[in-house]
């Protein structure tokens, strides 16, 4: 038995401290993991209606972010009812007196978003017929634009409250190694993968997914087979769109509804996007994880960026995948003719 | 072989002319801060110069360039306050500021081309503010910072009353956008010009005629984000005042829109495109006063929101007249 010196006793109490704080340390590595995996969901969803757009019609929709803002100002239009003085002006009107519950809002909110995003399609995209990349930046800038301050104009800029859609309050989680996983993060997943399967089993087990596939590679040649090529953009455009807006349904209660709210998104959806390959749709996904985590874990173990800068990073990756590897990690690379 | 390109167009002659009327009346029908607000409009076209010449000549779309007349305001803000320079000197080095960070995001324009380009310049539009903010001995941080030193007038000028001064300030910022607009007409007209618009319309060709890709990409990246830079530069001597909230990405897409609104691809593009920005605010500021239209009314009400018309404005252009307003009565459709 070793008598207990004031050495051996300063030893183990080092020694605990050592242990004590990677313990910590990796707790609060867990619990950072699970705070970001919330981020990535949103970042994998809005990055999976850009790589849907860029895929099957070439084109970068930097609108994307503000036509989901918009359908989510309709979900919370449908979830407060005919109240003028809580939404404003505008849709006020012509809201039916039903309260909506907010799985039922956010059903409407993409069904909207669905619609629009197939008539832009229809009357913006389809009648410049492959025009320059050019006239494509003008017509989506134009469209970010024009909804952004039609929402400031009817909803004001102000931020407002939109309910959780799953229970967050203070001890609603689950607690996996001492680090809580908040019941919304699952849900989001949850929603998210749904999605995802349901998307999948269209695109391999319908005619229309079959036909939209055939247009994502080719469309001069999906045409010639007697596919109806625009038809089926349109349809793409309405899935992205629906993409879009459960993103901006599911985020709205935690970065607060403004018109402004997916500005910032966009830049880290983009970024997950081009990590995972603009045609990508698996790409989006992981992309998605990857920049949602890089947006959490780079501010905590790199003081100098903290978290106002935690967009950097993500910018940052953006533009070295596109200067070294502009395919991505899983996108097709092209063929430059130099 | 340039003399036919480079002699001013009568059109072009009279548009002039009518401009330099406006601009000597101005002053003379104003208050201070109108003939502030004026010169603050005139001093943008700087900015929109820039991406004209980015996006219009040298076909590299640039949807940051609110960044680059950001990086010229806080540049000259900080050389005559922070380091005492004359104002001359930092105005200069704030262009020339904004210059160099055009050059340095002009780089991976090298190989990044066309729509992600675009979108790269958009997150860097989005990113500035954060940015901005990290730097507060700079920036002043979330509230933005006060310059102490006035831009004011020298003792040789008559009369020492606020107009006199403010006149001063509106006749040195006239004289500095036209000799800005002067300098871009002669270097888009010039050798180095055609290399631009060669690189434009197709690289490969290009480099086949022995145009150096790298240094005529950065160069022209350069000179667009100098322009706005000094855009940046004479705002500061018009409100000694600099703050990140000045700069959303909003106002850099403001400053593309205006920029294609107008037209790409001439200088008067730019000019046009300032003056449709203008027109389309006080046309909607005057028509939204009105009230009892009712339902209407309201819809009225977002034309007080220029980026509304501007939004509104870019699709509908870019389907009727691709070449703005200064190529109105070109019919051709720009289709790929």
């Amino acid at each position: 038995m070793v008598k207990a010196t004031p050495e051996t006793r300063l030893q183990s109490e080092v020694l605990a401290t050592v242990t004590l704080s990677f313990v910590m340390d990796y707790v609060l590595l867990l619990q950072r993991i699970f705070d970001a995996l919330f981020n990535s969901a949103i970042y994998s969803s809005l990055a999976l209606a850009l790589v849907i757009i860029f895929r099957s019609t070439g084109l970068l929709n930097f609108a994307q972010g503000e036509m989901a803002t918009f359908t989510a100002y309709i979900a919370f239009v449908l979830l407060s009812g005919p109240q003028p003085r809580l939404t404003g002006g505008g849709l006020a009107g012509i809201i039916p007196g039903v309260p909506f519950t907010i799985p039922l809002a956010i059903i409407g909110a993409v069904i909207c978003g669905m619609v629009a995003g197939a008539a832009t399609e229809r009357a913006l995209i389809r009648p410049l017929g492959g025009a320059s990349d050019l006239a494509l930046v003008n017509i989506t800038i134009g469209l970010l634009l024009a909804v952004n301050s039609l929402m400031a104009q009817w909803w004001g800029t102000g931020p407002r409250f939109f309910p959780a859609v799953f229970p967050s309050g203070a001890g609603q989680h689950f607690l996996i190694f001492g680090a809580r996983l908040r019941y919304s993060t699952v849900g989001v997943w949850a929603i998210l993968l749904s999605v995802l399967v349901l998307l999948v089993l269209l695109l391999r087990h319908t005619r229309a997914g079959l036909a939209f596939r055939a247009v994502s590679i080719s469309p001069s040649n999906a045409e010639l087979v007697g596919i109806r090529v625009g038809q089926t953009l349109m349809y793409g455009w309405a899935l992205a769109s629906g993409f879009g807006a459960l993103a901006a349904c599911l985020s709205a209660n935690s970065v607060l509804l403004e018109p402004s709210m997916m500005l910032r998104v966009l830049v880290y959806a983009f970024a997950a996007a081009t990590l995972g390959g603009l045609d990508s749709p698996k790409g989006a996904l992981v992309g998605g994880l990857i920049i949602g985590l890089s947006q959490t874990l780079i501010p905590a173990y790199v003081p100098f960026i903290g978290f106002e800068l935690s967009v950097l990073p993500a910018l940052l990756s953006m533009v070295v995948i596109l200067l070294i590897r502009p395919a991505g990690l899983y996108g097709t690379r092209r063929i430059e003719r130099v | 072989m340039n003399t036919a390109e480079r002699r001013v167009s009568r059109k072009s002659a009279f548009g002039i002319a009518v401009l330099c009327v406006a601009l000597a009346v101005i002053p003379f029908l104003t208050s201070t801060t109108s003939l502030r607000q004026a010169t603050q409009i005139i001093v943008s076209v700087l900015a929109v110069l820039g991406v004209n010449v980015a996006t219009g000549y040298g076909g590299m779309i640039s949807l940051g360039h609110g960044v680059f007349v950001g990086v010229g305001a806080f540049a000259t803000g900080y050389y005559v306050d922070d380091l005492s320079m004359p104002w001359l000197l930092a105005i200069v080095l704030g262009a020339a500021t904004a210059g160099v960070s055009g050059a340095l995001v002009g780089l991976p324009a090298l190989r990044i081309k066309g729509i992600h380009l675009a979108l790269v310049t958009l997150g860097l539009a989005i990113v500035f503010r954060p940015l901005s903010k990290r730097f507060p001995s700079i920036t002043g941080g979330v509230s933005g910072r006060s310059i102490d030193a006035r831009f004011d007038a020298p003792g040789w000028w008559p009369g020492d009353t606020r107009m006199a001064s403010s006149v001063y300030r509106y006749l040195f910022c006239v004289l500095v956008v036209l000799l800005a607009l002067w300098a871009t007409w002669n270097v888009v007209n010039s050798r180095f010009g055609r290399s631009m618009r060669a690189l434009r319309d197709n690289d490969t060709a290009a480099a086949v005629y022995g145009i150096d890709l790298v240094s005529a990409r950065v160069t022209t990246f350069a000179i667009s984000a100098g322009l706005a830079g000094l855009c940046g530069a004479l705002q500061v001597v018009l409100v000694p005042f600099v703050s990140q909230d000045k700069f959303p990405a909003q106002e850099s897409l403001v400053i593309y829109a205006s920029a294609v609104v107008g037209g790409l691809g001439t200088i008067w593009g730019s000019v046009l495109g300032v003056i449709a920005r203008t027109v389309v605010g006080k046309a909607g500021a005057v028509v939204a006063g009105f009230d009892g239209l009712g339902p209407i009314g309201e819809f009225f009400d977002l034309l007080d929101e220029s980026a509304f018309v501007f939004g509104l404005g870019l699709i509908v252009l870019t389907f009727l007249f691709p070449h703005g307003l200064a190529g109105i009565r070109q019919k051709d459709r720009v289709r790929g």
